[in-house]
């Protein structure tokens, strides 16, 4: 049985649909991100399941129970919320406490209980302080610590990473995935960062306009996008505009790109379609080597970023980003370079054109 | 120069006019009522030359002042209390009500501010007089033979001071209330907390300095009000207020109303002091 179903999920306001028919099914234990860009509707989803938002259509289970109507405080759920929301008039025991003792729980049994969740977020010893006496870092662990010890089904994540700083953040996201493995507790992550989706899911779900566009493990999401949102949201995308021809994209006022076995879905020519090719897909080739398709390009531009370079190549008219490993043989190429990239037609995502698509 | 100091100095500049003002209009005039209130009065002759603490000592001796003094602090604990229960679901609605609703509700909260404090005071003495609106009425229905004494008592200034203070008291709490964020009730929902314990154990406790404050104001008001327990109470039924200008402008006792100025500022800063811990701890700011 699904730890969390979500079946035909609905949300419509006045003016627009946050969230359209999200089904998804979440399975015990496991780990799943909403991931999209800012508007998509996956904080709606998460609070529809901590029942903040009611639904105007589908269900909600947990463990195989219907709960749609049952208001958030019945629902044994634990929500880390963005802005933390510690309770700023309690020490932070006592926040990590608030659960237990709505459970019941007291005395001796109260202590250890929150003794341990403090332990599993590694705040031992800090139960007496309050929490405008912690860092953000341990504002947000405390936050952590109060939801998992009442020992949800569910715990729900609401973009929790994005107040911390960059640094902090990636030791998180470590540390939580970590968390996640030891507490078993099936987790709903919300984030608009594909990284922190990618690196700490069993599954990633994403969403644009309320629509799931693909739901699936990390890497297939990565190597096998669904739709042309897909793949110019996850990775660095080069975004091209242009028609169907030839079993391939004529780019508007650039080179001619081949598509890959089923990548046109049946697009006939001349359609009007938006083409995505990531920067890590583009590889350079050494004067001995040839490929299957070679595009001829100038160096306009290089910019280092550390574990890998990145050339603004120019091809054929258009601009392109294309990316080389910094201990590699393209490593240092000069201004004005020629260059030829190899590009498997594999890589090439096509999408009918959807104007309103900005990620 | 530290940068404590460089912030602070134009920061002095801004407030030093009405440092000025305050310090020639008000703490001159008030440290000049020092030795007064230290000075005998001897009735039919005035203020003599002698210097006594007698002043004082019979505030706290003299069972007739030290009423006057237990009546004035109860008026105005009384009062803030009835301000606080009333004010604060008014308060808690507003908060959370939508915008048009908001303002609707805080132009109704503040209306009966613009009218005249001796007008809402007089609107009191029609209704609570012996002959008033109620008890006519209450004799014509025949709950009741006699008028019921509802004036010239603590009753009368219960009720008039608590209706002309309650608009202060829920602009205080309005905005306390709605800083709240509501994140942090959420959260306490997520984990099964009752609407009635998140009330208890978030709302009210994160509110406590819109508390502190309404209450601050409502009890300092009360306590130093003069028209209305003027109106309300009568010449005989007196609070600390009252008996101080009587003392001023009838008796002309200055030394004496001096002395019970300066107990009721003393009063005042010891009650604000007390409950500003006190809040404090409880909201968690301590």
């Amino acid at each position: 049985m699904p730890a969390l179903t979500l079946d035909r999920l609905e949300k419509r306001y006045a003016e627009h649909t946050a969230a359209s028919s999200v089904s998804l099914s979440v399975e015990d234990g496991e780990f799943i991100s909403l991931l999209g860009p800012s508007g998509c509707g996956k904080t709606t989803v998460l609070r529809m399941v901590a029942g903040l938002i009611e639904p105007t259509g589908g269900r909600i289970l947990i463990d195989g129970r219907d709960v749609t109507r049952l208001p958030t405080n019945k629902r044994n759920i634990g929500l880390v919320f963005q802005s933390y929301a510690l309770f700023p008039h309690m020490t932070v025991f006592e926040n990590v406490a608030f659960g237990l003792r709505r459970q019941g729980v007291d005395g001796a049994d109260l202590k250890r209980r929150v003794d341990q969740a403090l332990a599993n977020v590694r705040l031992d010893g800090l139960g007496d302080r309050m929490p405008r006496q912690l860092s953000g870092g341990q504002q947000q662990r405390v936050a952590v610590a109060r939801s998992i010890a009442p020992r949800p089904s569910i715990l729900l994540f609401d973009e929790p990473l994005s107040n911390l700083d960059a640094s902090l953040r990636d030791q998180m996201q470590i540390e939580l995935k970590r968390l996640q493995r030891e507490v078993g507790i099936t987790t709903l992550f919300v984030t608009h960062d594909q990284g922190e989706a990618m690196s700490m899911s069993d599954r990633v779900c994403v969403l644009a306009h309320g629509v799931v566009q693909q739901f699936d493990t990390p890497e297939a999401i990565y190597h096998r996008p669904a739709t042309g949102f897909v793949a110019s949201f996850i990775g660095r995308p080069n975004r091209f505009k242009g028609t169907v021809q030839r079993a391939g994209v004529q780019v508007d006022g650039g080179p001619w790109l081949p598509a890959g076995v089923g990548a046109l879905n049946g697009l006939p020519e001349k359609t009007a379609v938006d083409a995505v090719l990531r920067q890590e897909d583009v590889r350079f080739l050494r004067a001995d080597e040839s490929a299957g398709f070679v595009l001829d390009g100038r160096i306009a531009l290089r910019a280092f970023v550390g574990s890998r370079v990145q050339y603004v190549v120019a091809v054929g008219g258009i601009e392109l980003i294309a990316e080389a490993q910094t201990n590699g043989a393209h490593a240092a190429l000069d201004i004005d370079a020629a260059v030829r990239l190899a590009v498997d037609p594999q890589h090439v995502y096509v999408n009918a054109a959807q104007p309103q698509e900005a990620a | 120069m530290t940068a404590g100091t460089r912030t602070r100095l134009p920061g002095l500049v801004l407030v030093s006019p009405l440092l000025l003002i305050l310090l020639f209009a008000f703490i001159a005039p008030a440290l000049l009522m020092v030795p007064l209130s230290l000075r005998e009065y001897v009735p039919g002759s005035g203020i003599s030359a002698n210097w006594t603490l007698a002043n004082y000592t019979s505030i706290v001796t003299d069972e007739y002042f030290r009423e006057v003094v237990v009546r004035t602090l109860v008026l105005g604990f009384g009062v803030t209390a009835i301000c606080l229960l009333l004010g604060y679901p008014l308060a808690y609605f507003i908060a959370h009500s939508g915008p048009t609703m908001r303002l609707t509700l805080t132009m109704l909260v503040i209306f009966p501010m613009l009218l005249n404090l001796v007008v809402r005071s007089f609107g009191w003495i029609a209704l609570l007089a012996n002959r008033g609106l109620i008890n006519n009425l209450l004799i014509d229905v025949g709950l009741i033979e006699r008028p019921i004494r509802m004036m010239f008592n603590l009753f009368g200034l219960l009720v008039g001071m608590s209706h002309i203070f309650l608009p202060f008291m829920v602009l205080m709490l309005v905005p306390a209330i709605q800083a709240i964020p509501k994140d942090v009730q959420s959260a306490a929902y997520t984990l099964a907390a009752s609407r009635l314990r998140v009330f208890w154990s978030i709302t009210l406790p994160m509110s406590a300095p819109g508390i502190l404050s309404g209450s601050i104001l409502v009890f300092v008001l009360t306590i130093s009000a003069l028209v209305t327990p003027r109106m309300l109470g009568g010449p005989t039924y007196k609070v600390m207020a009252t008996l101080i200008y009587d003392d001023f402008l009838q008796t002309l006792d200055w030394p004496a109303g001096a002395a019970m100025s300066f107990a009721l500022t003393a009063l005042t800063m010891l009650v604000i002091g007390v409950s500003s811990r006190l809040m404090k701890r409880w909201g968690g700011q301590a």
